[in-house]
């Protein structure tokens, strides 16, 4: 206990200034709208007018594969006198689409990495 | 408090003072960094994407090969330490030295899976093989 006040007041009285920092890169990928596409059933343009454009599209022996993404970066900075810690985490939300000659989803591929994203100033551990 | 114990509780902490100055630690992780162990359960020829997906989350991204696709996950894990020890003599001079040592360890690195035209992985490694960086600020 006593330890612990002599920390603080040690801390309080080194204590600079703290920071907190966050960008985000690409619109927000709805669960719904990625629930909706179903394996089989959805048509191309059902995912374009669900989804909008892909942030990128690429040929998958011949046939489309849509790419949608989210980046989310969180930075928080503890900046004591002669001390600084930071830690930077960014995360990335990904879905892929893969659609078929006809015209209709054959595989869909998504995650949802940014959900847990917390801003950490402590550099050491995981 | 006694002074002897609040003399050596000063020492301690003007130690500690001179021995931090000027120090910066900093992290920046994109991604979850991937270890061999992470990715163990992957068996080729039998573990399909939508396992890998399941275990993993969706990779970063995926590019046409023949007979099927290659599928990447990216990863970053860089450290960053500087001390700067021009900040033991700042008190008693009348410029402001500087006397610094950093180190930075990037530790970038990708996982990368072959499957066939059934989404079967046939193939996986890592692109490279690093160690993970420390936090030491000595540059020699």
């Amino acid at each position: 206990m006593r330890l612990t006040v002599i920390l603080l007041s040690v801390m309080i009285l080194t204590l600079n200034a703290c920071a907190f920092s966050r960008g985000t890169l690409g619109d927000e990928l709805k669960t719904d709208a990625i629930n909706s596409i179903k394996k089989g059933t959805t048509t191309r343009a059902e995912v374009l007018s669900q989804l909008g454009a892909p942030d990128r599209m690429l040929q998958l022996n011949g046939r489309d594969l849509f790419q949608y993404y989210r980046y989310d970066a969180k930075a928080g900075s503890l900046l004591l006198i002669v001390l600084n810690f930071s830690r930077i985490s960014v995360k990335s939300d990904d879905l892929f689409v893969l659609i078929n000659r006809e015209g209709t989803v054959e595989e869909v591929i998504a995650s949802n990495r940014t959900e847990g994203l917390e801003f950490r100033f402590w550099p050491f551990g995981n | 408090m006694t002074p002897w114990n609040l003399l050596r509780t000063l020492l301690l902490s003007t130690a500690i003072g001179i021995a931090l100055a000027g120090c910066n630690v900093v992290r920046v992780i994109i991604n979850t960094p991937l270890t061999p162990e992470s990715v163990a359960f992957i068996t080729e020829g039998r573990t399909t994407l939508t396992e890998v997906v399941d275990a993993l989350g969706a990779p970063d991204s995926i590019a046409d090969a023949e007979p099927g696709a290659i599928v990447i996950y990216r990863f970053l894990n860089a450290k960053y330490s500087r001390v700067n020890f021009g900040w033991l003599v700042k008190p008693w001079s009348p410029v402001d030295p500087d006397l610094a040592f950093s180190r930075s360890g990037l530790g970038t690195d990708a996982f990368e899976l072959m499957c066939d035209a059934n989404w079967i992985v046939t193939h996986h490694a890592f692109v490279r093989h690093r160690a993970e960086p420390p936090f030491t600020p000595y540059p020699f």
